[in-house]
């Protein structure tokens, strides 16, 4: 019998703070003590989550199938670029105007597209993402783009020196850009939790799941729908936008600002848990401890991965997005839900919150991590 | 006069592919009523063991035929073991899983057989610098001539199967009503599963033709084929074979058209944003296709 705890009650508050404490060592360890070289792929990982946590937004919450999400991705690392190097802008600030450009994007992109439904949004989302790299490599638009050759030297001239994190030169800059995507990641989780914990959030969750009952019911579906497609993209453009200062350069044929990023974004969100808040977070480190120790097989030539994959199959490439398809296709199976899914029904067994009964005066915020059962309904498209 | 039939003519015989892949992309939409978006993949991989028996000396036309029958067994194997157990859970699990087959797929060939030199095959047709005929002032090379007989003789086949066999009478079925069809007796796994088989091998098909063309199976070839090819079966109607044909000769066409008037704005960069302009359009105004059955919903 699982232990039960009352929903704001002091144990559920005790259970909030050991999560949190738990969460803010990590992220406090991370740049403490381990290499940069981790340091880097940490802040490779906070990309990826904040572009998955965007997906999520629409296609876990809203039941919007976007495969267009790589685009917004790009045309944040296009603005930071472009408003970095042709203008001059101090870098902090292009990441309003790439969120702020992005969002006219996506709601552009949506009041069209969401007529639709399902299978039809994919294929416009899809066509958004083949089209973003045509585009910027077009002739018409080099003068704005650089056309083929990408824009170079996107960075800081001189990196901000922070409170408590100091100054980080040179080498020591990948803790910077550590910092900035924590920043970064702070304000995604925020925007997507006050989202989905409100009002609004619940009426995305009614479209998705019955979009005629939640339009009866008084929802506006194609504006809350609009809405909520340009918010996810302008959040996609901060991680595109972080992306240009780290790598400092903005490449058409970057890898994920093709289709092959939106399906990466996709099924880090799905790995770590559609409709979770956390799942986005902790797919994308999944994700990223998958590439590297896959990469790291590939040369060193030990473990099980080597195996399979160089001696085995003969691979001349990482096998990162093979080993990435085959965990995706057992998820699907096994835990609809993703890890954090799992992770909630195991601990189910152990702890139950206990929802404060519907009705109630006042309006005290759920825990995120603890999200009642109820929201765990399968996400219908 | 003569660049437009030049034009007309590249693009009827690139739309031949598009078409074949798009009818792939119906037949499985109409079965199952899923977007397979690993038809492109699995097609390159079924060219590739298509490659492994030419390689080894096997007749050019039985490799062809050994690497469609590879691609309408993994077409199969894929429905059976992945599509149909997740269709009960819910849609989304099925887009995420052809997802994934997209990657794992993309990464498996791309690993094996990604760097070059990259593997050779041979044209099914003739394909030598002469083997061309002269027609209203255009050169017709018979490679091209072959992808657009290909395609009109299986478009007749897969019509004939449609509507007078029994196979053909149950898939029709089991795409206007998989429950009530079950009901009647029509083992509805087994027609579902056909049709991805039929999908594979068409794919399959399409991919030895293109790597034909290009002289090399290439691990990227058909993801190009089949954006074009979703572009064609979007304006066809995702529902009907006739359509998904016709789409493909009229994208083929209007991208080469396109490109040869406009070649400025257009050239031959620019050719793939036509067909994804096409799907926006065609999506904004008639999103059930030319020839498609608008989707009535019942509340």
């Amino acid at each position: 019998m699982p232990i039960q705890v009352k929903q704001s009650s002091p144990g559920h508050w005790v259970i909030r703070l050991v999560w949190a404490a738990a969460v803010v060592g990590v992220v406090l360890y991370i740049p403490a003590r381990t290499q940069l070289g981790t340091v880097g792929d940490i802040t490779v990982a906070i990309e990826f989550a904040i572009a998955a946590i965007s997906l999520n937004l629409v296609l876990g919450y809203t039941g919007i199938i976007s495969l267009g999400h790589s685009a917004f991705f790009g045309i944040g690392m296009y603005t930071t670029a472009i408003l970095v190097v042709e203008y001059g802008w101090s870098p902090g600030w292009t990441f309003y105007m790439a969120a702020a450009v992005a969002f006219v994007v996506g709601c552009a992109v949506a009041l069209p597209a969401l007529r639709l439904s399902g299978i039809y949004v994919a294929l416009v989302t899809l066509s958004l993402a083949v089209l973003f790299p045509i585009l910027v490599k077009w002739n018409k638009l080099e003068w704005l783009t650089s056309g083929p050759a990408g824009i170079n030297g996107v960075a800081y001239e001189e990196i901000p020196t922070w409170p408590f994190v100091g100054e980080l030169r040179g080498r020591e800059s990948a803790k910077f850009f550590y910092w900035l995507g924590i920043v970064l990641l702070v304000i995604a989780y925020l925007v997507s939790r006050g989202i989905v914990k409100s009002r609004v959030g619940r009426s995305l969750i009614a479209i998705r799941d019955n979009q005629t009952g939640a339009a009866v019911m008084g929802v506006n579906p194609a504006l809350a729908k609009t809405l909520v497609f340009g918010i996810s993209a302008g959040v996609c453009a901060l991680a595109g936008s972080l992306s240009a200062l780290r790598i400092s350069l903005a490449n058409p044929d970057n890898i994920t600002i093709s289709l092959i990023g939106s399906i990466t974004f996709l099924l880090v969100m799905v790995l770590g848990g559609a409709a979770t808040l956390w799942g986005p977070i902790i797919g994308a480190l999944v994700y990223v401890l998958i590439d590297t120790r896959t990469r790291k097989a590939g040369t060193s030539g030990e473990g099980i991965i080597n195996t399979v994959f160089n001696e085995w199959l003969n691979f001349k490439t990482s096998p990162a997005s093979f080993v990435l398809a085959v965990i995706i296709l057992i998820v699907v199976f096994v835990a609809p839900f993703g890890i954090v899914g799992l992770l909630k029904r195991l601990a189910n067994h152990v702890i139950v919150i206990v929802p404060r009964p519907a009705g109630h005066a006042g309006d005290v915020p759920v825990l995120a991590t603890e999200a009642s059962a109820d929201v765990e309904e399968a996400p219908t498209s | 006069m003569d660049r437009f039939f030049e034009a007309l003519f590249l693009g009827l015989s690139s739309g031949a592919i598009y078409a074949l892949v798009a009818l792939a992309i119906v037949v499985i939409f109409r079965g199952t009523g899923t977007l397979n978006f690993a038809q492109g993949e699995m097609a390159t991989m079924s060219a590739f063991v298509a490659w492994i028996f030419d390689d080894m000396g096997v007749p050019l036309a039985i490799s062809v035929l050994i690497g469609m029958a590879f691609g309408f067994l993994l077409g199969a194997a894929t429905e059976v073991s992945i599509i149909r157990p997740l269709q009960k859970k819910s849609s989304l699990a099925v887009f995420v899983a052809t997802i994934a087959l997209f990657l794992g797929i993309n990464a498996l060939t791309n690993g094996i057989w990604g760097t070059p030199p990259e593997e050779s095959l041979d044209s099914l047709f003739p394909n030598d610098p002469d083997d061309f005929v002269r027609l209203l002032g255009t050169v017709w090379r018979y490679t091209s001539i072959g992808a657009l007989v290909v395609t009109l003789a299986v478009t007749a086949l897969l019509f004939l199967l449609f509507q007078k066999t029994r196979f053909g009478l149950a898939m029709r079925g089991v795409a206007s009503n998989a429950e009530s069809s079950r009901l009647v007796g029509i083992p509805t796994g087994r027609v579902l599963a056909g049709s991805w088989g039929i999908a594979g091998a068409l794919g399959a098909l399409a991919a030895t033709i293109v790597a034909g063309n290009n002289g090399q199976v290439t691990p990227t070839m058909m993801f190009t084929v089949f954006v074009y090819a979703t572009a064609a079966a979007t304006l066809g109607g995702l529902d009907s074979p006739g359509g998904a044909v016709v789409g493909g000769l009229l994208i083929g066409v209007i991208e080469n058209v396109a490109a040869e008037f406009s070649e400025d704005w257009v050239g031959q960069d620019m050719k793939l944003a036509v067909a994804l302009l096409v799907i926006f359009v065609v999506l904004l105004f008639k999103p059930s296709g030319l020839f498609g059955t608008a989707k009535v919903e019942r509340v």
